[in-house]
């Protein structure tokens, strides 16, 4: 709850100091300002108090009006104790610690002895509440109750019942973060279990938050099951690069293996959630199926080569190819990979076939987004058009959801199918799928109306005033250019904006399709005219195109028509692959090379609010892979002598010399908390 | 400087010859190793044992806790997980892969003393030399004691073992 608060100040007294607070802040709180701990387990700051666990207990007096101070009979539970005039507080006196001794003793009463063999041990919040407030030794000889280990609520979620504490904090997670609810407790006292209704599958999409707000160890990964303790890690700050959000994480690696991934904080990015597809979705960086060597085709079949040959031969077919080579970039390469891989375009293949697009059409460019994530907290509300956040775009989701929960925020949903974000939604409306163009022409014919001072009935209506009243901005997601009418669809959406005078968004869905758009890597950035990837692949399947570069994309994945991409890729002359996978599309390839993952080399990423945020390698890469930012500069040395890069640091020194959207933004910034592209000011909020 | 033969040569000469000669009565203390060995003190701590429970299963849970206590950082452990099928040790986990890097390790006994089953013990088999540094890293098979008890028994040196 770190948000500012306009609370008259107090005066409270803590353990004999006095100091001002805000009226109502948590006592839980008031103490962090003083550099103490209270120990807790069942209190979150992102989350309601709810006093369940008793952990946090401290005395409490009165000053009275002579100055001396009448204590309270018993102790208060500290995250639930607003600040008030004269409270006095006492975190450390005899009493205090006979009271934590005490509920420590019973919250052992029922915990197993598991941790040796449990993922939480030597990072668990109860381990260490017990290493300095509990008791050295139990008095507890009976049997231990006994429940079920192990239970995988979901295919990410493993419980284990025995160690539950019974805290609270991720049934109250699902219901007032995530929103879906799907966990609740069921029977009582000791048996008291925090599962899913009737034990079904636990399919939160935020799932995996709720085993790192777990304070002990009953809710477990089970993908990092018994794969290794705290002390065999090690840890490097990260960000998430399965969707735009760029939300900051930890990768935990185990070897130089990834093994974990964990949330960092970030205020103004994650908060300090992530999604499960982020969290979860990383195996495929430890797949065998790894790319690890160059290859060339030989005949039938593929050789190894070294890189100088796998170079010669790429240059002899793209140097100086004009219109009859092109590119497709991925949304996983960072700022630097695309920034080289459009200069290597224009200035050694002189050639504008270069795109980064994998929607069904390529239209004209859209305005960059202008929302923050942050600044979500603070509207009156959003019109989410088409999009099903909670996959696409999931910490802008979670805001939105916030928005709504702290704020009151109300927030309108035209989608073409129930979506989660309806759960919240002031307004949720349904169009038909197809019928996009022709709900927004009404919807903006309603406006006007509406801004007219007439008004006429029906969930349109509703909607529109609901707009007309909180005047949100627009959300929408690249996805639009896969719809039929995508131009008619894009002009009514700009049309509502500047009826509501709000800002119109079209978020970028791959990790840096935003970075993508900036750096111009598509065909008319920069008084270019090249072609887009639908008419790349139209263009290679009937020969117009000889040569073609995918840049860490695989388009059989990646693009909507899969007979158009399996046309293009086999009448292509000459294919190179960068890739980090295996994929489909590296079957038909003349060369492969390997790239590393996100996380194996140093980067930037520009995520969907446009920030720009950095991080380093952390997990090393499989045996001959490179960053394709290295690749394309090696290429752009042999093609004509000039001084090559040698670091992303120095690249995007460099991007922010020649790029206008970029100027002023330095890697340390970007590093730590992220850079604001437009705005060009270094995150105040942002911790790690 | 002159020497003088009969203070400076024959006197220390004979002096030494007396302690030897007054030694001859005492018990000798060397043994003829390899072929006998000297009785360990009961808290020698040289090589590794991984042990097991009376009923075979082995004690190790791949806890790890022997590898975060080891100031060598010499133990690798990583676990898996036990099924009704192919059961190793009681409860949900094992130490899939367990090695020590003999040359690193110090005896310290750390590794024991973190233990919470006991299954690592250092016992009082010293004999490690080998000629290869591969050899030196110890592997789970070549740790795991062959039935319940091999480790505690009295140590035979690998000598009088050929013998
Ligand atoms: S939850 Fe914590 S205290 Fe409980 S068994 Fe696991 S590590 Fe030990
Ligand atoms: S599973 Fe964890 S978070 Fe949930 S109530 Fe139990 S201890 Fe608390
Ligand atoms: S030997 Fe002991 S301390 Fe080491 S992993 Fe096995 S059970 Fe844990
Ligand atoms: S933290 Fe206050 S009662 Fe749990």
């Amino acid at each position: 709850m770190a948000r500012k608060t306009d609370a008259p100040p107090v005066n409270i007294t803590i353990n004999g100091i006095d100091l001002q607070v805000p009226k109502g802040e948590l006592i839980v709180e008031s103490v962090k300002r003083l550099g103490l701990e209270i120990p807790i387990f069942c209190y979150h700051p992102r989350m309601k108090p709810v006093g369940m666990c008793r952990m946090c207990l401290v005395e409490v007096g009165m000053k009275q009006p002579d100055g001396s101070v009448r204590k309270m009979p018993k102790p208060q539970a500290a995250c639930t104790l607003p600040a008030s005039e004269g409270l006095v507080i006492f975190t450390d006196t005899e009493q205090i610690h006979k009271d934590r001794k005490g509920v420590l003793e019973f919250l052992l009463i029922n915990h197993p002895l598991d941790c040796p063999i449990c993922d939480r041990g030597g990072e668990c919040p109860l381990q260490n509440n017990t290493l300095f407030y509990g008791p050295s030794t139990s008095r507890f000889v009976e049997m231990k109750r006994h429940a079920v280990k192990a239970y995988p609520l979901s295919k990410h979620v493993t419980l284990d019942l025995e160690r539950c504490i019974q805290c609270g904090r991720c049934v109250r997670f699902t219901e007032e973060i995530s929103g879906d609810a799907q966990l609740a407790f069921r029977h009582r006292g000791a048996e008291m279990q925090p599962v899913t209704f009737e034990l079904e599958e636990f399919t939160s999409k935020f799932s995996g938050n709720t085993i790192e707000i777990c304070p002990v160890g009953a809710l477990t990964s089970s993908h990092y099951r018994f794969r290794a303790r705290p002390w065999d890690l090690e840890t490097a700050p990260g960000i998430c690069t399965m969707c735009s959000n760029g939300c900051n994480v930890w990768f935990d690696r185990r070897k130089g293996k990834l093994v974990r991934i964990n949330g960092r904080t970030n205020e103004a990015v994650n908060e300090e959630w992530t999604c499960d597809k982020g969290k979860f979705g990383t195996d495929w960086m430890n797949n065998p199926r790894r790319a690890s060597d160059v290859k060339v085709r030989r005949g039938d079949g593929f050789s190894r080569a070294d890189w100088a040959e796998a170079y010669a031969e790429i240059l002899e077919r793209f140097r100086e190819g004009g219109h009859e080579v092109a590119g497709l970039a991925g949304p996983m390469l960072s700022n630097e990979d695309l920034y080289l891989l459009r200069r290597m375009f224009d200035e050694t293949f002189g050639s504008s076939n270069l795109d980064h697009r994998m929607t069904s059409v390529q239209g004209p460019a859209v305005e960059p987004p202008s929302f923050t994530i942050e600044g979500l907290e603070d509207e009156k509300g959003a019109f989410v058009f088409g999009a099903s956040l909670s996959d696409e775009s999931p910490i802008v989701y979670l805001r939105l959801r916030k928005a709504w929960y702290r704020q009151g925020a109300r927030i309108c949903v035209a989608t073409s199918r129930p979506d989660d974000a309806d759960a919240f939604a002031a307004v949720s409306v349904r169009y038909p799928q197809g019928g996009e163009a022709e709900f927004l022409r009404s919807l903006v014919a309603e406006l006007r109306v509406q801004l007219e001072g007439g008004r006429s009935f029906g969930e349109l209506a509703d909607l529109a005033s609901t707009l007309l009243e909180t005047r949100g901005p627009i959300l929408a997601t690249e996805s639009l250019w896969n719809l039929d009418q995508a131009g008619e669809v894009l002009a009514q959406l700009r049309l509502a904006a500047e009826l509501l005078g709000v800002s119109l968004n079209v978020m970028a869905l791959g990790a840096n399709g935003q970075g993508a758009e900036e750096l111009g890597v598509r065909p008319d950035a920069f008084d270019r005219t090249g072609l887009g990837t639908r008419q790349i692949l139209e263009a290679c399947a009937d020969g117009r195109i000889r040569a073609l570069w995918l840049a860490g994309v695989d388009p059989f994945e990646a693009f909507p028509d899969r007979s158009l991409v399996q046309r293009a890729l086999e009448n292509v002359e000459y294919l190179v692959v960068q890739t980090a996978l295996e994929t489909e599309a590296a079957a038909y390839a003349s060369v492969v090379l390997p790239i590393t993952a996100p996380g194996e080399s140093d980067g930037s990423f520009t995520n969907v609010e446009r920030r720009v945020q950095a991080f380093e390698k952390a997990v090393d890469p499989p045996a001959e892979a490179k960053p394709a930012w290295r690749v394309f500069s090696e290429l752009m040395v042999r093609a004509e002598p000039r001084t090559p890069h040698f670091s992303a640091r120095e690249i995007l020194a460099e991007i922010a010399r020649e790029v206008p959207a970029f100027q002023g933004v330095e890697w340390s910034a970007a590093r730590d908390g992220g850079v604001l592209l437009g705005a060009r000011r270094p995150l105040s909020r942002a911790r790690s | 400087m002159a020497i003088d033969v009969i203070r400076d040569v024959a006197k220390p000469i004979l002096a030494g010859f007396g302690i030897t000669g007054r030694r001859l009565k005492h018990p000798k203390v060397t043994v003829q190793y390899p072929e006998q060995t000297r009785e360990q003190y009961p808290r020698t701590r040289w090589r590794h044992f991984l042990t097991r429970y009376e009923s075979g299963l082995e004690r190790c849970i791949g806890c790890s806790l022997c590898a975060g206590a080891c100031p060598a950082r010499c133990i690798y452990v990583e676990a898996a997980e036990n099924t009704d099928q192919e059961r190793y040790s009681p409860g949900e986990r094992y130490a899939k892969r367990y090695e020590i890097n003999m040359i690193r390790c110090i005896f310290c006994g750390y590794c024991q003393e973190a233990c919470p089953t006991g299954a690592i013990v250092l016992r009082k088999n010293f004999e490690l030399a080998d000629y290869k540094r591969e050899s030196f890293v110890y592997t789970k098979e070549m740790l795991l004691e062959e039935y319940p008890g091999q480790a505690d028994e009295p140590y035979v040196s690998i000598y009088q073992r050929q013998s």
